[in-house]
């Protein structure tokens, strides 16, 4: 059952990366040799001592350094001898020079090294064998390489033994008396995650690691990333559930399943229990760093709300009956077979989940192509990045991302676009702020000053505030000036960018109408400013664009990405390292489930439903006639559904009652459906009206991949049986076997297989090639044997780049004497998505409940204050949430989260959307705000709906035992 | 067919007409109108909001009613 990792065959990763080499790589091509202790070894110049005697596989001991950090010099425990040099240098501080000949060990330095120890030790509590860290320490093992065997001083002199623990994280212990003060943790939370919430407090002997203002680590600006717990060498610093559990005894890489990084862990494990999430220095998306949810947030896997068995029922007023798979899913065929007979072939459909594999996903749209006849399927990414799709491929060709996320490094110029990377895609904020402190500089558009904007040691960061819905008006004013004064590459946009459209381009953003002068009345943003930041970003070396569902959101959500495609093609940042449009991705799976032909109207590989060809390809693959018509997007499936024409669903992994805009529309709808049939983990909101409950699996509990933001395939690798007996995808293949249309796979792999077969940009994937590779990012096939890390390098999947033009057209929800306020939704770092997996974690702690921020104006016109029950109301519905005042906000702008389903936070957002995509406008609802004091109608009636249902699932697990 | 899913299928034509005014003269706009519902729609929505564009004081504007009528060449 488990899968271990085999290292990568490339060059440049012939490093084990599951050891330190003490100090990070040198990037210089110049070669420097040296002899290490009589062997010769060839190093890149500027490599440390350490690092070269670890590459020929000589260990010099050491503690406060890590490949990870800079090198620190502290602990003395690495010193070596030099030919030709005075004294005992540090080796993880000096560096290689040609010729250079090193001694490890000798006498002399053996003694020193034991003297060093010696001292350590001295303050150091002797209960090894009790101790978490026993198996697994660092300082141990040091000691032990040393040859420490007593310690002359005795332990009765002044000493830290008696430090008391911190225990407010509720993931990790912060136990002062283990301290060696080896400042690792202090700079990885600097260095590696970048928040800066660690110091060392006092001097000499007083000198102790202290979180914030020494306070405790909860109440500190500690955002619990891990990266300290995993830098110490003791277990000053230890995950609980070390603590509890002892240390794993065998690990598998995996991938994880919150956000659209896609950070590659080690599960650690016991038997089929995981210890711990230990972000892979070998991933190479996270490069060794987590973030809290990847870290830390994986109890819900083993949460006792846990869907276990398949469950059935007539209507959803009944309670559930537990079921066989044999009886559900016979049940399940039965009911879509007997409604598509009554109400016609189209009258029924389904979701895939940017949640589960691509393996899975794939599956699900086979299933209701092949099986169901009709191209009614979509996915949450009509909620969230259609118009990236749409976008992208329209002006670029591809409906994905252009760079790596390492292509980072380079970049001299930050143009962040209704993104919140620090919260949002946490590991990449980091990798973002390291380049900000490195000197990068960055512009942000968005009404709400985002946590990037304090990034600590920040160097120029430009704020443009902009009103929510204006997007493509501040878009258009910054190509405007780049036009205008003739800051275009006009190299790149005559060799690489069709020339018509150009043309017509040109002359619509030469307009008037379209300069920042002229738009500074919409958007509320200076002119001045909007100029300055256009100027930034088009003379920058390498201007990077990072964009997130602050732009897609929207009434002009894909002609928002069409603006940012036509800046960076303006601009000439598009092909290489260090620039590029980044569509920074909400799920784990969300690019993978684009890819793999979610959408109703492309068949994977983004082949139109249409094309006679592509079509043909996959009729002759799966053996039948396939509609060459698009199907229903989700929110057509909701009017549809009320309309009485589609009656019938098959919802994988994804809770649309929670996720999806204008909740009382979508509770119509729901009830309205004859058979609902939902796969998931958890009794989630949309499984309350369902008549089949499907148990899922965890990404711990399957094989498969997920595709990450930069188009980068990771493996999944199951360290688990699965709960209830089957993987999401044995699932789909159980019910479209009982349907009739059989399937027959052994393994994801086959599937993968199959997906390679039909998809021009997959014809180079196998899992055999990603054990290979590690991972492998699309396209991958003839042209791009290795997979394609920057895209548009040469040329454009269509030829030549495409300038769209890009009109500005206001949305029809505008603030109002009735709702003067404008509500913009968003996302925290605790919590994820609609809060199904992170709820069911100690995550808890940091956000138990979505609140409504609002600006010192606001409130003081309203007469509200901190902690006030405040009514939302908009022209879909009302919510009431507690009020935070909030100087983030600008005045007339609220901002909510949507991560607990009693909120109601979509009962107020509308069914407007974006013109090309339906995707919804999330990010601009018109509100009115009011204290009140009692929770709304909404409200009052989810909890007693929420109670009879849960009523209903414990019924029958009573009656079970 | 209930009234509210026609109201949202005649919004959306509607505001992809509004969208795309700029593309170029009133032909190359119709086309594109129509093109696109030719693409996304699903079958259903297109038969409905042909169905629609026939009736007397329809709510679809100029662009959105004669890209229907392009469309409705091919469906209808």
């Amino acid at each position: 059952m488990l899968q271990h990792y085999t290292p990568s065959t490339r060059d440049v990763t012939k490093l084990d990366p599951n050891k330190d080499y003490g100090t990070a790589a040198s990037t210089s091509t110049t070669l420097v040799t040296l002899e290490i202790d009589g062997v010769e070894v060839t190093v890149p110049d500027g490599t440390s001592v350490m690092r070269a005697a670890a590459l020929a596989d000589i260990n010099i001991p050491k503690l406060c350094a890590s490949d990870n950090l800079e090198a620190f010099g502290s602990c003395r425990l690495c010193t070596v001898q030099i030919e030709g040099r005075r004294g005992f240098p540090a080796s993880c501080t000096t560096p290689v020079n040609a010729g250079m000949k090193v001694i490890t060990q000798n006498e002399k330095i053996a003694k020193l090294r034991r003297n060093v120890m010696e001292l350590y030790i001295s303050d150091h509590p002797l209960d090894c064998l009790t101790c978490p860290a026993n198996g697994n320490c660092e300082l141990q093992d040091m000691a032990g390489a040393v040859g420490l065997r007593e310690v002359r001083y005795g332990f009765d002199g002044h000493n830290h033994l008696e430090a008391e623990k911190d225990t407010s994280n509720p993931y990790f212990t912060f136990d002062p008396s283990k301290c060696i003060v080896c400042s690792r943790c202090v700079r990885a939370c600097e260095e590696v995650q970048g928040t800066f919430a660690l110091t060392i407090d006092g001097r000499g002997f007083d000198s102790k690691v202290a979180a914030g203002q020494d306070e405790g680590f909860l109440d500190s600006d500690c955002v619990s990333c891990g990266a300290c717990v995993q830098a110490c060498p003791t277990s000053t610093l230890m995950e609980n559930s070390v603590i509890d559990m002892g240390q794993p005894e065998h690990s598998v890489v995996t991938t994880c399943a919150y956000c659209g990084v896609g950070c590659s862990f080690k599960a650690e494990m016991k038997g089929d229990q995981v210890v711990r999430m230990v972000p892979f220095k070998g991933g190479d998306a996270n490069q060794g760093h987590s973030c809290v949810k990847g870290r830390f947030a994986f109890g819900y896997a083993t949460h006792k709300d846990r869907i276990k068995e398949p469950m059935i029922r007539d209507s959803i007023d009944e309670p559930w009956r537990t079921v066989s798979w044999e009886e559900a899913l016979a049940f399940s065929a039965e009911r879509l077979k007997a409604i598509q007979e009554k109400y016609g072939r189209e009258s029924i459909g389904g979701i895939t989940s940017s949640r589960c594999t691509n393996e899975e996903t794939y599956l699900v749209q086979k299933l209701i192509r092949a099986a169901f006849g009709n191209n009614n399927t979509d996915t949450c990414a009509r909620v969230c990045h259609s118009p990236t799709g749409y976008g992208l491929k329209t002006t670029l060709g591809e409906s994905a991302g252009t760079q790596t996320f390492d292509s980072i490094r380079h970049t001299d110029v930050m143009l962040v676009i209704g993104a919140n990377p620090t919260d949002a895609h946490p590991v990449f904020g980091s990798m973002m702020r390291r380049r900000l402190r490195e000197g990068a500089q960055l512009i942000v558009a968005d009404p709400r000053k985002i946590d990037l904007l304090k990034t600590p040691h920040l160097k120029d960061a430009l704020h443009l505030p902009l009103r929510p819905g204006t997007n493509v008006a501040l878009v258009n004013s910054m190509a405007h000036v780049i036009i205008e004064e003739g800051l275009e590459d006009t190299n790149f946009i005559n060799e690489r960018c069709e020339d018509e459209a150009y043309q017509k381009w040109r002359a619509f953003i030469s307009k008037s109408v379209n300069s920042p002068e002229s738009m500074e009345s919409v958007t509320g943003v200076s002119a001045n400013d909007v100029r300055h930041a256009a100027r930034v970003y088009a003379e920058s070396n390498n201007g990077a664009i990072f964009y997130g569902l602050g732009v897609t959101e929207h009434s002009q959500g894909s002609t928002m990405v069409m603006g940012i495609a036509n800046l960076a093609l303006a601009t000439g940042n598009i092909g290489r390292e260090g620039v590029g449009v980044n569509p920074l991705r909400g799920q784990n799976n969300v690019q993978g489930s684009c890819d793999m032909g979610s959408f109703p109207h492309e068949l994977p590989g983004y082949q139109h439903v249409s094309d006679d060809v592509a079509r043909s390809n996959f009729e002759s693959v799966w053996g039948v006639k396939l509609d060459n018509e698009p199907g229903l997007r989700i929110p057509n499936m909701f009017d549809s559904a009320i309309a009485g024409s589609f009656k019938g669903m098959y919802v994988q992994g994804e809770d649309i009652a929670q996720s999806d805009p204008n909740t009382h529309h979508v509770e119509a709808a729901l009830k309205s459906l004859e058979c609902l049939i939902v796969q998931d983990i958890f009794l989630n909101e949309t499984a309350k009206f369902a008549h089949v409950l499907l148990p899922g699996s965890t990404f711990l509990e399957k094989n498969g991949t997920f595709t990450n933001a930069e188009r980068r395939i990771n493996r999944v690798r199951k360290v688990m049986p699965p709960l209830a007996g089957k993987e999401d995808w044995e699932v789909t293949v159980a019910l479209s076997n009982a349907l009739g249309y059989p399937m027959d796979y052994q393994h994801p792999s086959e599937i993968m297989d199959e997906i390679a077969q039909l998809t021009p940009t997959f014809t180079g994937v196998s899992y055999q090639f990603l054990e290979e590779q590690g991972s492998i990012q699309w396209p991958c096939n003839e042209e791009n044997p290795l997979g394609t890390p920057i895209m548009h390098e040469v040329d454009f999947p269509i030829g030549k780049g495409n300038f769209a033009v890009t009109e500005y057209v206001a949305t029809e929800e505008r603030a109002s004497r009735r709702f003067p306020l404008l509500l913009t939704t968003g996302r925290i770092l605790s919590q994820y998505n609609v809060g199904a997996q992170t709820r069911r974690t100690d995550n808890q702690v940091w956000h138990d409940e979505d609140v409504l921020e609002l600006h010192p104006h606001d409130a003081e016109e309203r007469g509200v204050k901190d902690g006030d029950w405040l009514g939302i109301s908009s022209r879909a519905g009302q919510t009431v949430l507690r009020a935070v005042i909030s100087e983030r906000m600008q005045a007339g702008v609220v901002y909510t989260t949507f991560h607990h389903p009693g909120s109601g936070a979509n009962v107020i957002t509308t069914d407007n959307s974006d013109w090309a995509t339906n995707c919804p406008e999330y990010k601009v609802t018109a509100v009115q705000v009011e204290k009140v004091s009692q929770p709304s109608q909404w409200q009052r009636d989810f909890v007693q709906f929420d109670k009879k249902q849960q009523s209903f699932l414990r019924e029958d697990r009573k009656v079970d035992v | 067919m209930s009234h509210s899913q026609l109201d949202q299928l005649v919004s959306m034509a509607n505001q992809i007409a509004n969208n795309n005014a700029h593309q170029g003269d009133e032909t190359v706009v119709v086309n594109f109108v129509a093109s696109h519902l030719k693409r996304f729609w699903a079958r259903s929505m297109k038969q409905q909001i042909i169905d629609y564009s026939q009736t007397a004081d329809n709510n679809l504007n100029h662009i959105a009613a004669k890209a229907v009528a392009e469309l409705a060449k091919e469906y209808a």
